[in-house]
């Protein structure tokens, strides 16, 4: 067993790592996002999920709904941290899913990625024919007895172009201003007795993806849409690897919000925020040619919310959102032919949440 | 919330606790039931929307979530509850305050076709609590005309809550906490009101508070505390005191007391370092036009 594969078995069970394994694990996502595209490609089937908020054992639940990780494609669409008890385990553990799949494919599968890549560039100028005849080379490069092009192999050559089967995206949670105030800084500082461990994971939040489009049919994102974009290259422009700002693209792309009452653009009444309407969806759909805009960010008692005529839809992955809210969760699964499923499911029993909880002490306030 | 209460504590101060699939109990005439609900769902949501003539409600709105105090002799019933609160932040209807990022955003290029929302994103409200005459069906007949004559209604007084008294540590016999409503203020800070009651063996307390920080520029405390002792007489006395407290983030800086939000998360600890704008006790009065 792997050092990593302990590691995700003792995440599972909700204990945090050692200090200096979250700066390894920190090093190693470092090197794998950094790679990514501010708008991620993503294969269907893949199944999508808003925020979850440091509510770890109610994400297990998601896990037992969804399937387990690498099994089924995840995406995660932001807001890992902060408001519930465990953001370090929630955050870590994604983290650790994800290196652990790139790394053991790497490993496991050397060889044939060489060849499969090779194939592949056969393949993308070439027809069927070069493709098998580059399939037969591998075979017997790899000395695995009668080839067949088989539904493995092709399996295979999907995971070589797109080896992640979970994505993460920044939401606005995942920066250092907003940790301070909603609960992981404190939480680190807790756990570890230093803030270090808050330092690495948000230094890896600046590395998180942005966006991602899944088949180049659905749009996803952690809050919304912003004025100063018009088309999905607009975005792969931003130099994403900073703090989220106060302001412009980026910031609008994590922290705005649809709004029924009004068609165009509309301001908070804070002063600062987007908020877009009807219009603005319509015509960014139309001219990225996407089929709807899935995005997080907002809590929905019924754990999923369609707006301006299913062009655009909340997905809510925390049940009984800050342990008193009362709401279902919900994630949306699309299939290889994006067809539509939403599973919508409650917050853990609390039997299955480690320690039961203490029954507050009566409380002489005055 | 459930809290462990002593048996023999219930028993010598004369409390019964409700059987019935209500959280409360019985002491001295009172009924006092507490009751922790989910947030509203979305077409309650439209409802409560209607009803209150505003688009804008609070993320959480604990629709169902109340508590309630009755007096069976007097007919007097005090009750909290976020539908009667949130009508007091419509009428109330304060100017939106501007976040700090707001000063960034001025320069902004503005979209074409934009909208500026105005409305109280803050959901300050007035609210003190809410009360009625309400007697058991079975009088109802005889003292229908009572409920309709007469109306409780709160007056200035002299009269000061003993926090002296509140401050004993009495066995503590009824304890719960119930969240009228909470907003997030899309992460730039906290509302949240609140309800918190305490039953002693002399008597019952309560604080109604009205939590706001509006990260990097305010602060806004209005705490309704109300207190009553027990006696036989067939009115009880209920004092109420109304505190409000507000200090932007500048003024505190000016004081030397620190500005980070993180300081400013629990209320209770830092409410003495904001200023008091408003303080009054009152009295409840029962008025009759007989």
């Amino acid at each position: 067993m792997s050092d990593l594969d302990r590691q995700i078995e003792q995440l599972k069970r909700c204990e945090p790592l050692k200090e200096s394994e979250v700066k390894a694990l920190c090093l190693k996502a470092m090197e794998i996002l950094v790679e990514e595209s501010n708008v991620q490609r993503v294969d269907a089937p893949v199944t999508i999920c808003g925020d979850i908020h440091g509510q770890f054992y109610d994400m297990k639940e998601l896990f037992k709904v969804g399937g387990d990780c690498p099994k089924t494609n995840y995406m995660f669409l932001g807001d890992f941290v902060d408001r519930g008890f465990y953001s370090v385990e929630t955050f870590l553990l994604l983290l650790a899913l994800k290196v652990h799949i790139i790394i053991s494919w790497s490993s496991r599968y050397s060889v044939e990625i060489c060849m499969l890549l090779l194939l592949w560039s056969i393949h993308v100028q070439g027809n069927f024919a070069t493709f098998d005849a580059g399939a037969r080379i591998v075979h017997h490069l790899t000395d695995q007895g009668d080839f067949q092009p088989d539904f493995k192999l092709i399996t295979l050559y999907q995971q070589v172009r797109y080896p992640d089967r979970i994505t993460l995206i920044r939401g606005n949670h995942e920066s250092r201003q907003i940790t301070q105030v909603y609960g992981f800084y404190d939480e680190c500082l807790r756990k570890y007795g230093s803030v270090s461990v808050w330092r690495y994971c948000t230094d890896i939040f600046d590395y998180l993806s942005l966006s991602a489009l899944i088949e180049n049919k659905v749009f996803s994102v952690h809050g919304g849409l912003s004025p100063a974009i018009s088309t999905l290259d607009q975005i792969r422009t931003i130099d994403r690897k900073q703090e989220v700002p106060h302001d412009g693209a980026m910031c609008d792309l994590l922290w705005s919000d649809p709004e029924d009452i009004v068609d165009g653009w509309g301001l908070s009444p804070r002063g600062a925020g987007f908020l877009f309407g009807d219009s603005v969806v319509s015509s960014f759909n139309h001219s990225n040619n996407i089929d709807y805009i899935c995005r997080a960010h907002q809590l929905v008692m019924e754990g999923y919310k369609w707006m301006f005529k299913n062009q655009i839809v909340t997905v809510w992955s925390a049940p009984n959102y800050c342990y008193r809210c009362g709401n279902v969760a919900a994630i949306l699964e699309l299939d290889e032919n994006l067809n539509k499923q939403f599973r919508v499911f409650d917050a853990a029993p609390q039997e299955s949440r480690g320690a039961p909880a203490k029954k507050p002490a009566p409380d002489y306030f005055l | 919330m459930d809290v462990e209460v002593d048996d023999k504590d219930l028993k010598a101060a004369g409390a019964e606790v409700l059987t019935d699939d209500r959280h409360g109990l019985r002491i001295h005439g009172w009924e006092i039931v507490s009751c922790n609900g989910s947030i509203l769902n979305s077409s309650s949501l439209i409802t409560w929307e209607e009803k209150l003539k505003t688009s804008h409600l609070p993320e959480m709105v604990f629709g169902e979530s109340c508590l309630v105090l009755k007096h069976a002799t007097s007919g007097t019933k005090i009750h909290f509850n976020a539908f009667d609160a949130l009508t007091g932040w419509k009428q109330e209807a304060l100017p939106p305050v501007e976040v700090p990022a707001a000063a960034q955003w001025k320069f902004r290029s503005k979209p074409f076709q934009q909208v500026i929302l105005d409305y109280d994103y803050t959901f300050t409200t007035p609210y003190c609590g809410s009360e009625t005459m309400e007697f058991d069906t079975e009088k109802k007949n005889s003292e229908e005309f009572l409920e309709a004559s007469c109306s409780p209604c709160w007056e200035d007084c002299e009269e000061q809550i003993d926090v002296v008294a509140l401050a004993s540590k009495e066995p503590i016999l009824f304890y719960d906490e119930v969240v009228l409503y909470e907003d997030e203020l899309a992460d730039n800070g906290v509302s949240l009101l609140t309800v918190k009651v305490r039953v002693m063996p002399s008597c019952w307390f309560l604080l109604l508070r009205f939590w706001l920080r509006v990260d990097g520029v305010l602060m806004r405390l209005r705490d309704t505390r109300m207190h009553c002792a027990f006696s036989d007489s067939a009115n009880p006395i209920v004092l109420r005191e109304s505190c409000w407290r507000e200090a932007t983030f500048e003024a505190l800086a000016a004081k030397g007391y620190p500005t980070d939000s993180a300081s400013y998360s629990d209320p209770s600890i830092i409410s003495q370092r904001l200023p008091i704008i408003m303080h009054k006790t009152q009295k409840l009065k029962v008025h009759c036009n007989l």
